[in-house]
């Protein structure tokens, strides 16, 4: 008897949950879930984007000739996109992840508030910046007559040198990780921010008692149990930066050779919208999926953190 | 409850697939008020024109409405075509025919409406137009579009930038490659590697219009006559390989895809850019950005150069804009669309004189004293008698983005034209292959 009664209770509740849930779970499935299973479908057929006949059922196709090794000789191969895609992700998210940490333990520690706000904010402004925007500014630096040039030159006493911010293909990635890093570092540094806040000022009062310096604060108390919050902004960062597209569009679009810039996402709108092979566009996709989903597995497992208690 | 919960949730999440599985459909109520989406790209003195037009146009059909969008010429491209993969195309739109001939080929566009466009019949519309201008958009006997602009390329030149190096316009002008090359050296004025004035710069990345026809100048082409060959006479394309080579960064350093866009400096006249290639329209972006320059009269405009062993005789590729009308339309819309479509363009007159300087390629319009008056009409009008049509097929913006790859390697990667020109054979044959 008592048993039902309980039901009838967990039944009510969930009923009330299952109508809050709903809504959000239209959304979720109208522009997350039915993308991704219909890109899952799409990856398996020769779909071009204007055909109106039926499109070719092609199995794994489109996946052999992404991996096909005949192509990798190829600089716009999908084999070069994953290349291009980790180098990206590798030099933009670790710094990414580490001076954002720094400059928001720096801006937390900052006594005056007046000062505090003013670094939160230029911090996060560029991240507010349309991308038309961003591109302006980033081209007038990397003209060859532009700032870019004109800045290293007066610092480096090399007049007349030009660095070829987006020619060399070395400089051309530097370039797409430092417009990144700009664009996105004040949104982590907020996240940061906002786990600092979360640990309770009376640790820090006990460990100057305790005759702990700064230094020993942050590695014994700070890092610690700011963990949860790393975990997030690493996986944040990771899933971004694999994510990149409108930095190397950007660029490309400026004249840029695309080759060292082809990154997945690059290679997908290319593929997809410019060549219109939405088959072979959607099995990107499927790869870049599994990848993001395989490493922010094998980061949670790694920096599995137990739960932190004060 | 919780297989029920579950099976729910599940139905939730399949429900657009449900819903979507066909591609969402529209009807038009045929006795509901016309409505014509007329999607096109801007230019603000067309667009101040078309207002005025279109405007005059609603009032002698009230029951048509027409409603213009525009978007940059770059991302009109990719708007389209992803709406009509969505099956939601406009009803009437224009790109460049590089861009628009697939849209034919894979039956998304309606053929010509004749009547409802003001002409008596397919012959009329032809004896309209000059010889051979419908021929890019005729396809397996019926005429898919009308031309809304053919624009070619020649040479713009500052006279003020010339006389400044020492150089008189009139006489030292490029006539040959290698004489551009020669004379941007002496215009060039360098602060160690770094272009501070620039003699000329390509038009990048439009590979298709301006670096095809230099290899075919040195006896190269693109596509065998017929059809099925990749890349046809490897010395001509190493030739101007190595020509562009020469050019960019890591050869006589005249010019580069990274330095800003020529022809926008040039209309400024800031002594930072001598020639720029550009079509009869800069005339009026010219007047518009810069009026005191324009009428200044220190601009001329000059043939596009050929090489000095040249085989053939070809200028810069012309290209067409030609209005289309989708076939899903409602037959009602599309019918209004054409009637739009003839409407528009029998203002000819118009768009060349205060509608961007468009030229619009009917006898009427070649034989007119306005075109003829126009200044420089006639470099224009004789190199389009020695070009031709912009390569155009089903895939042929994937071959400029091929073009570009093998352009740019040479310039900026430091790949050597030889090893360019396997990797552009191999893609480009794949593309015409899989077509």
């Amino acid at each position: 008897m008592a048993r039902r009664e309980y039901r009838g209770i967990e039944k009510k509740q969930a009923r009330w949950g299952f109508a809050f849930v709903i809504p959000s779970m239209l959304f979720f499935s109208l522009f997350s879930f039915y993308p991704i299973i219909n890109a899952f479908y799409t990856s398996f057929f020769d779909k071009r984007a204007l055909s109106k006949a039926p499109p070719k059922f092609l199995g794994l196709g489109n996946y052999i000739r992404l991996f096909d090794p005949a192509r990798a000789a190829s600089e716009l191969s999908f084999l070069n996109s994953l290349r291009a895609t980790l180098v990206f992700t590798l030099g933009t998210f670790i710094p990414l992840l580490i001076l954002s940490l720094l400059v928001a333990v720096f801006i937390s520690n900052l006594g005056n508030n007046k000062a505090k706000k003013f670094f939160q904010i230029a911090y996060y402004s560029p991240a507010i910046l349309s991308s038309v925007v961003a591109a302006t500014i980033w081209m007038i630096i990397f003209d060859p007559r532009g700032l870019g040039n004109q800045w290293v030159n007066f610092l480096m006493h090399t007049p007349g040198i030009d660095h070829k911010w987006l020619v060399d293909p070395v400089m051309e990635q530097v370039s797409t990780m430092v417009i990144y890093f700009w664009k996105y570092i004040g949104y982590f540094v907020i996240l940061f921010i906002t786990g600092l806040a979360t640990i309770p000022p009376t640790l820090y009062e006990a460990a100057t008692i305790d005759g702990a310096n700064k230094n020993q604060t942050f590695w014994r108390i700070t890092l610690p149990l700011l963990k949860p919050t790393v975990v997030l902004v690493s996986v944040m960062a990771m899933l971004q930066c694999l994510k990149t597209f409108s930095t190397q569009y950007m660029l490309y679009t400026n004249g840029a050779p695309r080759a060292p810039i082809n990154v997945i996402t690059f290679n997908i709108y290319v593929t997809g919208i410019q060549q219109q092979y939405l088959g072979r566009a959607s099995a990107m996709s499927v790869v870049l999926f599994v990848l993001m989903l395989v490493l922010t597995l094998l980061q949670f497992k790694t920096t599995n953190s137990e739960q932190t208690e004060y | 409850m919780k297989k029920m919960c579950v099976l729910a949730l599940i139905a939730v999440l399949l429900l657009p697939t449900l819903l979507f599985a066909q591609g969402a459909k529209e009807t038009v109520d045929e006795n509901a008020p016309v409505t014509v989406q007329y999607w096109t790209h801007e230019d603000p003195a067309r667009t101040s024109l078309e207002t005025e037009l279109i405007a005059q146009f609603m009032a002698d059909n009230p029951n048509i409405t027409v409603v213009r969008t525009t978007q940059s010429s770059s991302k009109q491209i990719e708007l389209v075509q992803t709406a009509f993969a969505a099956n939601q195309g406009p009803d009437m739109f224009n790109l460049p025919i590089e861009n628009q001939y697939a849209y034919i080929t894979n039956y998304r566009v309606a053929p010509v409406d004749y009547k409802a466009a003001g002409y008596a019949s397919k012959q009329d519309l032809l004896d309209k137009y000059v010889d051979g201008v419908l021929d890019t958009v005729t396809f397996e006997g019926e005429v898919y579009g009308l031309p809304l602009e053919l624009t070619n390329w020649c040479i713009y030149l500052n006279k003020n930038v010339f006389r400044d190096a020492g150089l008189d316009p009139e006489k030292d002008y490029p006539k040959t490659w290698e004489e551009m090359a020669d004379i941007s050296e002496k215009l060039a004025i360098r602060d160690g590697d770094i272009l501070i004035r620039r003699g000329f710069d390509f038009r990048y990345p439009y590979y298709l219009t301006f670096f095809v026809p230099m290899v075919e100048q040195l006896g190269g082409d693109l596509i065998s006559s017929d059809g099925k060959q990749a890349i046809v006479g490897d010395d001509a394309w190493i030739k101007a390989l190595t020509f562009m080579q020469e050019w960019g960064p890591s050869g006589r350093n005249l010019g580069s895809p990274t330095y800003k866009n020529a022809r926008k400096l040039f209309d400024m006249d800031n002594n930072d850019m001598a020639m720029a290639h550009s079509g009869l329209y800069q005339e009026g972006r010219i007047a518009e950005d810069n009026p005191a320059f324009f009428e200044s009269k220190e601009w001329m405009v000059i043939p596009f150069p050929v090489f000095e062993n040249a085989v053939r005789d070809v200028a810069a590729n012309y290209y067409g804009h030609f209005f289309m009308v989708n076939a899903d339309s409602d037959p009602a819309v599309q019918k209004a669309a054409w009637k739009l479509a003839g409407f528009l363009l029998s203002h000819g007159v118009d768009y060349l004189t205060r509608g961007g300087n468009l030229i619009q390629p009917t006898k009427a319009l070649f034989a007119s004293d306005t075109l003829k008056n126009m200044p420089y009409s006639d470099v224009f009008i004789n190199d389009m008698a020695r070009a031709h049509m912009i390569y155009y097929g089903q895939n042929s913006a994937e071959i400029q983005t091929q073009l570009r790859y093998a352009v740019e390697s040479v310039m900026l990667s430091g790949v050597s034209p030889e090893k360019a020109l396997a990797t552009l054979r191999s893609a480009v044959q794949e593309i015409i292959d899989e077509q």
